[in-house]
């Protein structure tokens, strides 16, 4: 019990301040108890030691160097943002002759392969010249070819098996197909086209119309034309195929 | 700070609080101003503190030169910060706590070298802090003013033996003045623990002392 208000009455020793007064009930024990009397005097002599350190002084060119140390920082700091927006700049730039020549390359790949597809793509072209159609006499048929919901053809030759082509490979829709090859021609006079006939959509592709033509020094021009919709048509009975438009 | 605990005690409390509030205001006066560029602010902020802080770091690392450097660094520091300085906090606790830690990393950076003072003969074989030999000078001195600076010279000692943990709360109490609450904001722990340690420090102290005790 005693050696408990001892461990209390010298934490409470600590805490104080120096030259500050106890209390009466510490007072009290330090007059009875010896050890805790030692503990006091010790104590204070030790921070009065401790106390009398005092404080050290900076040296007088303490500001100068300061100054110097920070002016010193400033410009480092500054110079280094040199350094970084200069490298920031090399990457930039390297970066830029990289895409440079990533987009040359892709031209200078690709180029060849172009003029090749054209090429490939004309030769049945170019060994079927484009005939003119003669309204009234009948139209020799390709016995391969099939006529795209019994329209009759009135383009060139020479573009109709690309657009056959591209809509047979890129059109997914049914198409409404008749083949005449087996029949032959018939003619119209013009004069049957007048008179009741039947309606039914006719189903044309949505892609445009390309053409790719290469004139033989391995220049290759596309021509492309616009999608035309002729919406739904009338179709004359008993009608030649190849009438021209303008009778429907 | 002493004086501000003893009038504290004596119930003057509000009158001196607010003598110590101006004076914290006024710092940070000085660090808005040196925010905005104003130099002679910052001159003057440096005036305030550059003994006290070097004369801190000094009794921390027991080396002058490198306490004169780490105050600078304190000072450098608080200038580039000036801008994200958050005025929850006095000034100097601010300052006190940039130079403790300064002071700590520059002793953990020594510990790492294992660098021993000159002064020190013995190391802990427990991985401790250096033990100093400090024997009293038996000869009969001449001088009541020798006496106290041998007793000075050996407790400046003493202290540079501390552990890290003990040697800033006892140097910011016994030496710098400090109340327990600020010492306790300082080092960012609660205030019965710097009572502790600043009860388990002065117990090393007379220990190493106790010749001059």
């Amino acid at each position: 019990m005693r050696k408990n208000n001892c461990e209390l009455i010298r934490r409470e020793l600590d805490e104080l301040m120096l030259d500050e007064a106890c209390s009466s009930s510490m007072a009290d024990h330090l007059r009875n108890c010896a050890g805790c009397r030692e503990f006091q005097e010790k104590q204070t002599k030790l921070r009065r030691i401790v106390g009398s350190l005092g404080t050290v002084a900076a040296p007088p060119d303490f500001d100068f160097r300061l100054r110097a140390r920070l002016a010193n920082e400033s410009s480092s700091a500054v110079s280094q943002f040199g350094y970084w927006s200069r490298r920031a700049f090399a990457v930039a730039a390297l970066l830029l002759v990289f895409a440079t020549g990533a987009v040359l390359v892709r031209n200078v790949l690709e180029k060849p392969a172009t003029v090749v597809d054209v090429v490939t793509k004309q030769e049945p072209t170019m060994h079927q010249p484009a005939k003119p159609v003669e309204t009234g006499a009948p139209v020799p048929m390709d016995p391969n070819r099939k006529l795209v919901a019994g329209i009759p053809d009135k383009r060139p030759q020479s573009s109709r098996p690309e657009r056959s082509v591209s809509a047979g490979s890129r059109n997914k829709r049914p198409l409404v197909a008749a083949d005449f090859s087996s029949e032959r021609a018939e003619v119209i006079n013009g004069m049957e086209a007048v008179g009741t006939s039947a309606a039914f959509p006719i189903d044309a592709s949505l892609e445009p119309f390309k053409v790719s033509l290469d004139d033989g020094r391995g220049n290759a021009r596309t021509i492309s034309v616009p999608t035309i919709s002729f919406g739904s048509q009338r179709i004359v009975q008993n009608a030649n195929q190849f009438a021209p438009k303008r009778v429907w | 700070m002493n004086t501000l605990t003893t009038i504290d005690e004596l119930g003057f409390a509000p009158a001196l609080q607010q003598d110590v509030l101006e004076d914290t205001t006024s710092d940070h006066a000085l660090l808005e101003a040196t925010r905005t560029g104003d130099q002679d602010a910052f001159a003057e902020l440096v005036s305030r503190y550059r003994n006290q802080i070097t004369s801190f770091i000094y009794r921390m690392t027991n080396d002058y030169d490198g306490a004169v450097d780490l105050a600078q660094e304190t000072f450098v520091r608080v200038y580039r910060a000036a801008d994200r300085y958050q005025r929850s906090y006095a000034f100097s606790t601010y300052i006190y706590r940039i130079a403790t830690n300064l002071a700590i990393s520059e002793l953990r950076k020594r510990k790492r070298r294992k660098l021993v003072s000159l002064t020190g003969f013995f190391q802990q074989t427990d991985g401790g802090e250096a033990q100093e030999l400090n024997p009293p000078d038996a000869r009969p001195l001449q001088d009541s003013e020798l006496v106290d600076t041998e007793r000075r010279n050996a407790v400046q000692r003493a202290i540079a033996t501390l552990p890290e943990k003990y040697r800033a709360p006892l140097i910011l109490r016994d030496v710098d003045g400090r109340s327990y609450d600020e010492i306790a904001k300082i080092l960012e722990t609660s205030e019965g623990t710097v009572k502790s340690r600043i009860s388990r420090a002065r117990g090393f102290l007379r220990e190493k002392m106790r010749a001059y005790l």
